[in-house]
């Protein structure tokens, strides 16, 4: 009961700020680069968040910032979803030494922590949102690619791809129809929790302070922003905080509810366990 | 007669016993925080102010600028006399001092300091610039040294004042080199330095040798044995880093908690103006849309500098109101600036044919949307004043690309690099001809890309007046006031270094630059 | 025919030689992809210093040839390679100064932030773990499972300023300053608190997995009653996968440590690379990031091995 009430919640805070981030400019007549009122207003007197160091609105600043932390996240996981995918389900299918190289070139590159991974390339390429987003897609590419080979392994032995083989169907076809759709629920389950990294991901680096743009209401920024005066005015950071807590929250229950509905869970263990 | 003789006996007794009372050895430590992590920090061949917090106790210089005064006073050199065509600087030097290695100082190490200074493999980023249309070095005896310049250059004995050209000693330049000297320096000053990791700490250790202190030192020893010097690069550290005895003496602290921890007592806040030029932005003329005089007389009208100040600053700062800030030599308050009129700057930015789309609220001419790129420091609050820059200019329709650079390095690849219309960017210093490599055409610092002959004029007559002061000022004016018509820099606030100190310490004072404290003049109480 | 006996040793001895054989060929995999992955997306790193006046454009192209940049690609990964095994990670673009001696100055402050950490992970994970084990998830508040998993989706960063606004109001002094010791406490919990939920998880189900085997209930029938004897044996085959957990929260401790560190403000090798990053001092950020990779694989490594001896079980039957 308590669970089910837990997760609905989760789906609920999602379900916000999805609606928060599409129709931020709506739900805030405010810009969120603009001062409103004096630096560093408590929140509820007149402001309701509170006003930032300058002066900005908080509510419109955090609005927005979930538009720019969402999609920095969902980009950066579509990113490592799409090429670790390709990559994990080529592995599956091909087998052989395209199999091996797949998993050898993966497992080097996870030898490199996934922030480490980022932070690289970012020294490579210079700060900035674009960098950061790139950086943690690509980071998590390796590790989506071994999870998602082990599901589209497991889909590969259902019974009824094998029927399919047994039949005559190619390779691809029996891939495209039969060995991605099985994995599905698996996939899902496993793209949540990627989404969940690359959040973090990417607000982590934000918060570091290499995004480059200063004025960005970027919910990572301004947790970094508000360290400056956590003691004057904790408020700053508490809200960035919360809400990126939250969302990552949010996700991983609605990734574990999804797991265990379909398959009690055992298909992802598999997959958590060769993956490790 | 007996009386009168016990008396003058009992007086000459009781200044000779002044006289021999010796001091208190030099005794405790102290913390003291650097805010820049500098990439080099050999005085010789680096430009960073943050160097000279610690080094300029390790070194002494030739003279010394009383900062109560303005004048210079005797240092290392006794005296000094200047040729009447002002090319020609003789210097009598001290014969007592000692440098930290113990070999002397002498008119050969004033040599040696200015040959390694002036080498061009050295790549000196600063001293050898303070230095002028430098000629030479004649060394008439021992203790008698003559710089000879090409032309007369007035800004000699204020470069010859500072850190950037203190005495190192000779034997350690050659024995280290340019690369590794910078981790084993050696002066002659009232501290000795012990070790440097960058980013992490300097160690410094009182002289016990010193006993040639200028006049501008209240002490003439040293009374702290030990001090560290340990980076708090990060902003939000620096009121912890107090309140929790990490650190005893920080500067640049955030404005509010620069307040809180003043208000909380146990802390004392000193703000130090720092002389030289203000916070303040170059526009580049050489980039559309800012080629335009009048996008740039817009930009100035439509930037409410005061609330800027006001917000990031509060009343800690005051408003600038020209290329020097209000305590630079050579500062007149005669030509204000304009204040904040957005409408004139709307009015402006129309008949410059940039019109304002009603829908996106950008501005636009001839299918081109007003863009702006914006390089902004990460020192002394630029982010902020920053940001607030973009709100306003928002307003007026103009899009603006804010980036940061993460350091002084970073800051001038990106000019190099020709990609911005607004750059924030200012040094210090005490003597007005810090203006000249900002604004002749081709200087190292022009970064707003002028080419104006009046101003190449007034700039060189003004290194060159080195007889009249009120003269010299007067050429400082009509320069200030061209800027200000050619709308060539933004000027925010005059420099304001808020820092705060542990209640138990005590005379905290600097030098005339601003930045540097004299370190051998600090107490504790105890 | 072999006595049994003597089987396992060899077999743990092969095991154990494969996995090493694999790990130095990912180590040296993850280093080439370093290598080869800055030099391509990455600038000219002379250029910058010549951009910046720090160089004439002759010492630039001295530079360019004492760092071989003027060579081709493939040697100038042969003299990468050779210096790497030489321990020679390059110079600084800015002092000057070997970057081996740079980060080898930072990390005693990363390395005491990391041991305490895991030490903290581990311990609070183990108590998370069991008392975990006797929750009814139908009746009781699963508060120490729960308490876990908030544990993993609280980034390390709101957790460092939670506990900082904390310690403030309750009057702690120096969370930054790392020549006192006691300012580890605070960034260490932390740090661990995060690796805690993962390490608690594991635990939980390894030791779930456990009491349900027929030889717990054969043992309970004998008069084993619950209580710390049946918790240890319990524990005992949970702890193996612990192990190798250890090494994938090497990872997350890396990234971790950067994080707190700046969060906390402590001197290390996370506020290096930052600063590295920022800077675009690129041989220090390569040298850390090849460094890292090696430490990364080199712990896998051991974990793996480490696990081979805990537990027969993952030796490969012959």
């Amino acid at each position: 009961m308590m669970r089910r009430a837990l997760v609905l919640a989760a789906a609920g805070w999602l379900v916000l700020i999805v609606l928060v981030a599409l129709f931020a400019p709506l739900l805030s007549g405010a810009d969120p680069i603009q001062p409103v009122g004096p630096p560093l207003a408590p929140p509820g007197v007149g402001f309701g968040l509170g006003t930032d160091a300058l002066g900005r609105d908080l509510l419109t600043r955090m609005l927005f910032g979930a538009r720019l932390s969402l999609v920095s996240g969902l980009l950066a996981a579509s990113l490592a979803i799409g090429i670790g995918g390709a990559a994990g389900l080529a592995a599956a299918m091909q087998g052989g030494w395209i199999e091996r190289a797949i998993i050898w070139a993966a497992n080097a590159l996870l030898a490199i922590p996934g922030l480490l991974l980022a932070l690289m390339l970012l020294a490579a390429m210079g700060p900035g949102v674009r960098t950061i987003v790139l950086a943690v897609g690509l980071g998590g590419a390796p590790g989506f690619a071994r999870l998602s080979r082990a599901a589209f392994l497991s889909a590969r032995q259902s019974d009824f791809v094998r029927a399919a083989h047994a039949l005559g169907a190619g390779k691809r076809w029996v891939a495209l129809r039969h060995v991605v759709p099985n994995a599905g629920t698996t996939l899902l389950s496993l793209a949540t929790t990627q989404f969940a990294w690359a959040f973090l991901g990417t607000t982590t680096l934000t918060f570091l302070g290499l995004a480059g743009n200063p004025s960005l209401p970027e919910w990572g920024a301004m947790l970094n922003e508000g360290r400056v005066h956590l003691i004057n005015a904790p408020h700053l950071a508490l809200w960035p905080g919360a809400a990126i807590t939250l969302t990552i929250l949010s996700v991983q229950l609605l990734g574990n509810w999804i797991a265990r509905r379909q398959d009690g869970g055992a298909v992802r263990r598999a997959a958590m366990q060769a993956g490790s | 007669m007996r009386l009168r003789v016990v008396l003058a006996a009992l007086m000459l007794a009781s200044a000779a016993l002044a006289a021999c009372t010796p001091a208190a050895p030099p005794s405790g430590s102290l913390v003291y925080g650097l805010t820049l992590a500098p990439t080099g920090i050999d005085p010789h061949l680096n430009a960073s102010s943050e160097l000279g917090i610690p080094l300029s106790s390790v070194y002494d210089t030739l003279v010394f600028l009383d900062p109560k005064t303005g004048d210079f006073v005797p240092g290392l050199a006794e005296r000094w006399t200047i040729s009447p065509d002002g090319t020609q600087y003789t210097f009598t030097l001290r014969r007592d001092v000692r440098f930290h290695d113990g070999t002397r100082f002498d008119a050969q190490a004033v040599q040696a300091n200015i040959d390694y200074t002036l080498n061009p493999d050295h790549h000196s980023q600063k001293a050898a610039f303070m230095l002028g249309p430098f000629d030479r070095v004649d060394v008439i005896d021992d203790f008698t040294v003559v710089l000879v310049l090409k032309e007369p250059y007035a800004p000699l004995l204020d470069s010859l004042s500072q850190v950037y050209l203190g005495m190192a000693s000779p034997k350690a330049l050659e024995a280290w080199g340019p690369v590794d000297y910078q981790f084993h320096q050696v002066g002659t000053g009232p501290y000795k330095f012990v070790d440097y990791v960058p980013n992490d700490h300097l160690t410094l250790q009182a002289n016990p040798e010193y006993a040639w202190a200028p006049s501008v030192y209240t002490r003439a020893r040293p009374a702290i044995e030990s001090i560290t010097f340990r980076f708090f690069t990060d902003a939000a550290t620096r009121a912890p880093a107090l309140e929790s005895g990490a650190a005893d003496i920080v500067g640049e602290v955030p404005p509010q908690e620069a307040e809180r921890l003043a208000a909380k007592g146990g802390f004392t806040l000193l703000p130090v103006t720092i002389a030289g030029q203000p916070l303040q932005y170059l526009v580049n003329t050489a980039r559309p849309p800012t080629d335009d005089l009048e996008v740039r007389k817009a930009l100035l009208l439509g930037t409410n500098r005061a609330v800027i100040v006001q917000t990031v600053f509060g009343a800690t700062s005051p408003l600038a109101q020209g290329p020097l800030s209000a305590n630079a030599m050579g500062f007149l308050a005669g030509s204000p600036l304009p204040g904040y009129d957005s409408q004139e700057a709307a009015r402006l930015l129309d008949a410059a044919g940039w019109t304002l789309d009603p829908v996106s609220k950008v501005r636009t001419r001839g299918g081109q949307t007003m863009e702006l790129v914006v390089v902004v420091p990460p020192w002394g609050s630029n982010p902020e004043v920053a940001q607030l820059l973009e709100a306003d200019w928002a307003r007026l329709g103009v899009r603006v690309r804010l980036e940061t650079v993460a350091g002084f390095g970073p800051l001038k690849e990106a000019q190099a690099a020709g990609e911005y219309n607004v750059i924030g960017v200012n040094l210090f210093g005490t003597d007005p001809d810090l203006l000249r490599p900002f604004f002749v055409t081709g200087g190292s610092y022009n970064w707003t890309n002028v080419q104006s002959a009046e101003l190449d004029r007034l700039l060189l007559e003004g290194s060159q007046t080195t007889q009249d002061r009120s003269s010299r000022a007067q050429l400082y004016l009509q320069a200030a006031e061209l800027i200000r018509d050619q709308a060539l820099i933004l000027p925010i606030r005059d420099y304001v270094n808020l820092v705060v100190a542990n209640a138990r310490v005590l005379d905290l004072h600097f030098s005339a630059q601003g930045w540097f404290p004299l370190l051998i003049d600090l107490q504790l109480d105890s | 025919m072999v006595s049994p006996s003597d089987r396992p040793a060899a077999g743990l001895l092969t095991a154990a030689g494969r996995r090493a054989l694999d790990g130095l060929l990912t180590g040296w995999a993850a280093v080439s992809v370093t290598f080869f992955a800055l030099r391509f997306a990455g600038g000219d790193p002379v250029a910058s210093l010549l951009a910046q006046g720090l160089a004439s454009s002759e010492q630039a192209d001295a530079l360019r040839r004492q760092l071989g940049l003027d060579l081709p690609l493939i040697e100038q990964y042969m003299r990468f390679l050779g210096g790497l095994v030489r321990g020679d990670l390059g110079r600084s673009l800015y002092t000057g100064q070997p970057v081996t001696r740079i980060i080898g100055e930072q990390i005693p402050y990363t390395a005491q932030l990391a041991a305490a950490g895991l030490f903290v992970a581990l311990a609070l994970g183990l108590v998370l773990g069991i008392l975990a084990v006797g929750e009814d998830r139908r009746r009781d508040l699963p508060l120490a499972s729960g308490l876990a998993g908030i544990a993993t989706a609280l980034p390390v960063a709101f957790t460092g300023i939670l506990a900082i606004l904390a310690a403030t109001h309750l009057g702690q002094a120096s969370v930054s300053d790392p020549a006192m010791v006691r300012s580890l406490g605070l960034p260490a919990l932390v740090l661990g608190f995060a690796s805690a939920g993962a390490v608690a998880r594991l635990i939980q189900a390894g030791m779930q997995e456990t009491l349900a085997a027929p030889f717990m209930l054969a043992a309970r029938a004998r008069g084993l009653r619950r209580g710390p004897r049946l918790l240890w044996h319990a524990l005992r085959p949970a702890l193996p996968p612990v192990i190798s957990l250890i090494a994938i929260e090497a990872a997350f401790l890396f990234g971790g440590t950067v994080v707190t560190e700046t969060v906390f403000s402590r001197p290390g090798l996370g506020r290096l690379l930052v600063g590295s990053i920022l800077q675009g001092d690129f041989p220090v950020a390569q040298g850390l990031v090849v460094l890292s990779a090696l430490v990364y694989t080199l712990s896998h490594v051991a974990a793996d091995t480490l696990g081979l001896i805990l537990d027969p079980r993952l030796r490969p039957t012959e």
